[in-house]
């Protein structure tokens, strides 16, 4: 409950909670129907553990009634020995079939996710906040599955349980039992009081310092503006201050949240006070209730010892409130950012204009170098990205035309942790060294100075330690080796003129055995191309020209 | 009694001392108030049972008239309301105390942070979403400790010694198979605590790699997707949660057999204690005591059950507080005087270095005079950022190689000296007017810096000065013009802007940094470009 309360360090996802938990639920579609045959046995498992327990309860409370009266009914301590190991035993198998069938949401919830960033357009995946959806996969789906199942099942055992209890005690006095399922109402009456309590305390510490929320992660994420800044020393106080204040406010709705555990306390308290006094006056012939008068022993016993029983999935329930919150934080989240249906983006008309004139320009030629080129926002990425075959725009029959194998060259490629000879060699299949020295001698990557180390340069984790320039000759000299056709995005633009020229004879040179297309404003290389297509505005035809 | 000292003495020798004791005041009001709650428990329902075997027995005989059950029937409402009353008060107290903690253990953990090395370097690792929830959960393990575990482990373990205590004292021979169940659940908590340990590294492991492999598969999705390897990339980063996720069940499934344990151990000493007072020969009224300790250890059951989520929020604790640290750097910050102004900035043979120490190209020497600002140029990736953070004091090195006005500027006097507006500098969840970072302009000021970074259209229309801004409101644009708007605010004597025009249209970039440096025309200006940024006035530096 805490943690839910306090800690709201997704504000996006919570604020958005607000707004959209109407609409979406698709997640929570996919988890429940990942869930439901676990469930099945999971739930069959806990009914059988609160059986035995309430069967362990019931015999030792008969033996001791009985033991006390003088006589010592041994298989009944042997049933009750029986029903501790056998309980402790389910409730070994029902704790792992809830783990299991946990897991089992989590992981296919990951796999739908994994499914939709696969079919997922590059424009839609790039609106998505990378360092957001990263978290969100670590925590999500656990905490989706922890609502599915395990919150699930408990409000499942919150009908059943206390049916349980009162089917117990009502073999022994009716009587006993109607009162303890009377009492529920007013135990409900309490809840709802309550529930709206805390609803709109929540709501007023969200008003007056929802803000203040996540104000320490935020500080910390901006850590280095506030050093270069020289506000430390105020933004220190500030932090103490505000913590103070939304701790105090916390504080506030936890007091009334507390109440809920305390009632079913106070009842279940309440219970065994009032039924030990009234069984204790009965047995006294002080008064003559029926149902608590001319009870044995062992019968008394018994009812005070399952009637707290009664109140326990209550308890297990509330319990269970901020496994709730946060699996239906964590659903929405979801939705919002990976399984929802996105609108489509503006990319889309630019990418149908593309379209129109991919037709025009295809089909492409085999070998040789072909130039888009046009002024920046003209669509010359999006025309390169279309002609391979990616984005949004409906596709061309993929039978008549289907997009080239292509090798990549821009300043955005994938290069894996290790070292450069691994970043050129990656899905090249094996190639020797002299290949993989030839082609970044060509791109002129041995003797950067800025990358020492020649072919055993080391590459940090997501190429951090590479400028914009060394990845895309990375790239260029990876795509020299594929052999597949060159799609090359701005190759030139992040390049000083030494290595610029570098690239260009590269290119030029590739373009004899096979296709390079380039996305380019640099007019040298767009001199060298045999063919090329220009987007400039109110000229968007082709040219063709001797090469 | 001296009355001219006394008042004097305590001031001075118990300050720190009475700070600590404030804060474990409610810690041991949150302790007694759980004892409370657990005896008020255990001894409701062993009460319960005693009264109602005593009525019984006293039913029998003539003795049921002159029986005064008023007493402890009084009792039985006292331990009711105990129990429920101390449950509340011990978890308002305790989380009252707990949240009083973490104000005070997150805001010196923010200055500890600030003095570590590493925010200074490149690319702050907490400026990820990813690792800010790590830490955050690291953090969090630690907050909640002693609520999660010294809380509940010292009441349990002292209602569980005082009920020892009892059993030897009732029924003795009990205690062999009370002792045995709780060594064997304590030989559980062991191997338990020992395995999690690994468990929780193996999971982070995991999930970190994956979430590193995912984050440079999104950067790439146009040309991965371009060259059909999208898809299958997506495997090794989505098995990696998997994995991660599959060492959790297991930790899930050794927390259940130590549950299963714990389970057994309160009835079963329940059912010895019953037995061994049978067998001791024990009859009738003589019987009741050994009944009522018998269901006190039954009414501990329900806590004894938490032991498994104790054990894995120690370990928890552990780990975090190992990972928390190592940002435990003494703040070695000392407060300088510094000139408002200084003339000139001398780099002379200044040896340039990368974040990780590494030399880049040749030593730089130059002297920057103010009013003629200095553009650094180079293709991306020559070592521009490093030589402003250097300059800064953000970087090791260069002590004897800056000079201001002729004298050795050291690292503390340069980080006072200089305003380092970095290119990815970030917008606090802030006010606008906080996240100017200019306490002591007045709101004319405020208002002229936007106006001079074309914002303050945009400022308007979130709410004025006073309007609550993010890092999502505003567009990289808009994020790097409110950055130069710092920029035109701030009064130190060194200006290093580094990109200053990034994100920003060229036209728009170009007027909005004219009318900074003519702002600035007193200070030395530093910045870097990787475009041909040329403002008029510059000095241009070729960095290769």
């Amino acid at each position: 409950m805490l943690k839910a309360t306090l800690i709201r360090r997704d504000e996006r996802p919570m604020a958005v909670a607000n707004s959209e938990a109407l609409t979406a639920g698709r997640t929570l579609c996919v988890a429940h129907g990942l869930a439901a045959p676990g469930l099945r046995s999971a739930l069959a498992l806990q009914a059988a553990r609160a059986v035995l327990r309430l069967a362990m309860i019931g015999l030792a409370a008969i033996f001791v009634g009985e033991m006390i009266s003088g006589r010592a009914n041994w298989p009944m301590l042997g049933a009750a020995l029986a029903s501790v190991i056998l309980g402790s035993l389910i409730g070994l198998v029902a704790d792992r079939a809830i783990a299991n069938t946990e897991l089992k949401v989590a992981n296919g919830l990951l796999e739908a996710v994994r499914g939709a960033l696969a079919a997922a357009s590059p424009g839609d995946i790039q609106a998505m906040p990378p360092g957001t959806l990263i978290a969100g996969l670590q925590r999500y789906p656990q905490a989706v599955a922890g609502l599915a199942v395990g919150h699930r099942l408990a409000s499942i055992m919150l009908g059943l349980g206390p049916l349980l209890a009162a089917a117990a005690i009502m073999a022994i006095s009716w009587e006993a039992a109607l009162a303890l399922i009377l009492l529920t109402p007013v135990m409900i009456v309490f809840f709802v009081l309550i529930g709206g309590a805390i609803r709109s305390g929540a709501e007023a510490q969200e008003k007056a310092f929802g803000r203040l929320a996540a104000q320490f992660a935020d500080r910390i994420r901006t850590l280095p503006t506030i050093l270069g800044n020289h506000a430390l020393m105020r933004e220190r106080r500030k932090l103490a201050a505000r913590l103070d204040t939304y701790a105090s406010g916390t504080m506030s709705v936890l007091r009334i949240a507390f109440l809920n555990t305390g009632i079913i306390d106070f009842f279940s308290s309440l219970s065994i006070a009032i039924l030990a006094v009234f069984l204790g006056l009965g047995h006294l012939k002080l008064t003559s209730v029926p149902g608590f008068a001319g009870l044995e022993l062992w019968q008394s016993l018994f009812i005070l010892m399952i009637a707290p029983e009664y109140f326990v999935p209550f308890r297990r329930y509330a319990e269970q409130y901020h496994a709730k919150a946060e699996g239906i934080a964590a659903a929405t989240a979801l939705d919002t950012l990976v399984l929802a249906r996105r609108q489509q983006s503006p990319a889309f008309e630019a990418a149908k204009a593309a379209r129109d004139l991919a037709d025009a320009t295809s089909p492409l030629p085999r070998t040789g170098l072909v130039a888009i080129t046009g002024p920046s926002g003209s669509g010359k990425s999006t025309l390169l990205r279309h002609l391979a075959g990616i984005g949004p725009a409906p596709s061309i029959d993929p039978e008549v035309d289907a997009p080239p194998d292509v090798a990549w060259c821009s300043t955005d490629i994938y290069v894996p942790e290790g070292t450069l000879d691994a970043a050129i060699a990656w899905q090249n299949g094996p190639c020797c060294r002299t290949r993989l020295l030839l082609a970044a001698g060509n791109v002129g990557l041995l003797d950067d100075m800025l990358l020492p180390g020649g072919l055993d340069a080391s590459i940090k984790a997501g190429g951090e330690n590479l400028s914009g320039g060394q990845r895309l000759r990375i790239g260029l000299a990876r795509a020299l080796i594929s052999g597949r056709a060159i799609f090359a995005d701005e190759p030139t633009a992040k390049l000083d003129p030494a290595n610029a020229a570098m690239v260009r004879q590269a290119l030029v040179e590739a373009a004899r055995t096979r296709l390079v297309l380039v996305a380019t404003h640099d007019r040298s290389l767009a001199l060298l191309a045999g063919r090329t297509i220009d987007l400039e505005m109110g000229n968007r035809q082709t040219r063709e020209r001797a090469g | 009694m001296n009355d001219s000292t006394s008042p004097i003495v305590p001031e001075t020798k118990t300050g720190p001392l009475e700070e600590a004791s404030r804060h474990r005041v409610p810690w041991r009001l949150a302790l007694v108030l759980a004892f409370a709650s657990l005896a008020g428990g255990i001894l409701l329902t062993g009460v319960s049972v005693w009264f109602l075997g005593a009525v019984a027995l006293a039913g029998l005989t003539p003795a049921a008239l002159t029986f005064n059950f008023h007493v402890p029937a009084a009792f039985i409402r006292l331990f009711a309301l105990t129990r429920t009353a101390a449950k509340y008060g011990e978890r308002v107290v305790g989380h009252r105390a707990a949240l009083t903690d973490q104000v005070l253990r997150r805001s010196t953990l923010f200055a500890a942070m600030a003095a570590a090395p590493s925010v200074r370097k490149a690319g702050w690792q907490l400026g990820n979403q990813d690792r800010l929830a790590d830490y955050l959960d690291d953090v969090e393990d630690v907050d909640y400790a002693r609520l999660r575990v010294s809380l509940p482990v010292a009441t349990l373990g002292m209602a569980i010694l005082l009920l020892i205590a009892a059993t030897l004292w009732v029924a003795p021979l009990a205690m062999a198979p009370i002792l045995l169940l709780i060594a064997v659940n304590m030989f559980g908590v062991r191997v338990l605590a020992s395995r999690t340990d690994a468990d929780l590294a193996a999971m982070r492991q995991s999930r970190q790699q994956a979430s590193r492999l995912l984050g440079s598969a999104i950067q790439a999705v146009v040309p991965l997707q371009g060259e059909r390897r999208w898809g299958p990339l997506l495997d090794e980063p989505f098995g990696g949660y998997a994995n991660a996720q599959t060492r959790a069940l297991v930790l899930r499934h050794r927390q259940a057999l130590l549950d299963t344990l714990a389970n057994c151990l309160a009835p079963c000493a329940m059912l010895s204690i019953l037995v061994s007072a049978w067998l001791s020969g024990l009859r009738g009224e003589a019987l009741l005591p050994p009944a009522l300790l018998a269901f006190a250890w039954l009414a501990v059951a329900e806590s004894v059950l938490g032991a498994s989520k104790i054990v894995v929020a120690f370990v928890r604790e552990k780990t975090a507080r190992s990972a928390l640290a190592k940002w435990n750097t003494l703040d070695s910050v000392t407060r300088q005087h510094v000139a408002e102004r200084i003339s000139s900035l001398t780099l002379d043979r200044l040896p340039r270095r990368a974040p990780d120490g590494r030399l880049i190209g040749r030593p730089i020497s130059a002297t920057l005079k103010a009013g003629r600002p200095t553009v650094l140029h180079g293709a991306s990736g020559c070592g521009k950022t490093s030589l402003l953070k250097q300059v800064a004091g953000w970087l090791d090195g260069g002590d004897d190689f800056v000079l201001g006005d002729g004298i050795e500027l050291n690292v503390d006097v340069r980080r006072s000296m200089s305003c380092f507006c970095a290119h990815d500098a970030t917008v606090l969840a802030d006010t606008v007017r906080e996240n100017l970072f200019a306490p002591h302009a007045g709101d004319a000021e405020l208002w002229r810096a936007l106006d001079a970074v074309e914002l303050q259209g945009r400022i308007r229309a979130a709410g004025g000065l006073d309007g609550w801004i993010t890092q999502d409101v505003l567009s990289l644009g808009e994020a790097q013009r409110l950055n130069l708007a710092r920029a035109w605010l701030s009064d130190r004597p060194v200006m290093l802007l580094d990109e200053p025009t990034e994100h920003l249209a060229a036209e728009q970039g170009q007027r909005i940094l004219d009318a900074l440096l003519l702002r600035l025309r007193q200070r030395i200006v530093i910045l870097s470009s990787h475009d041909e940024l040329a403002p008029s006035g510059a000095t241009a530096v070729r960095l290769q």
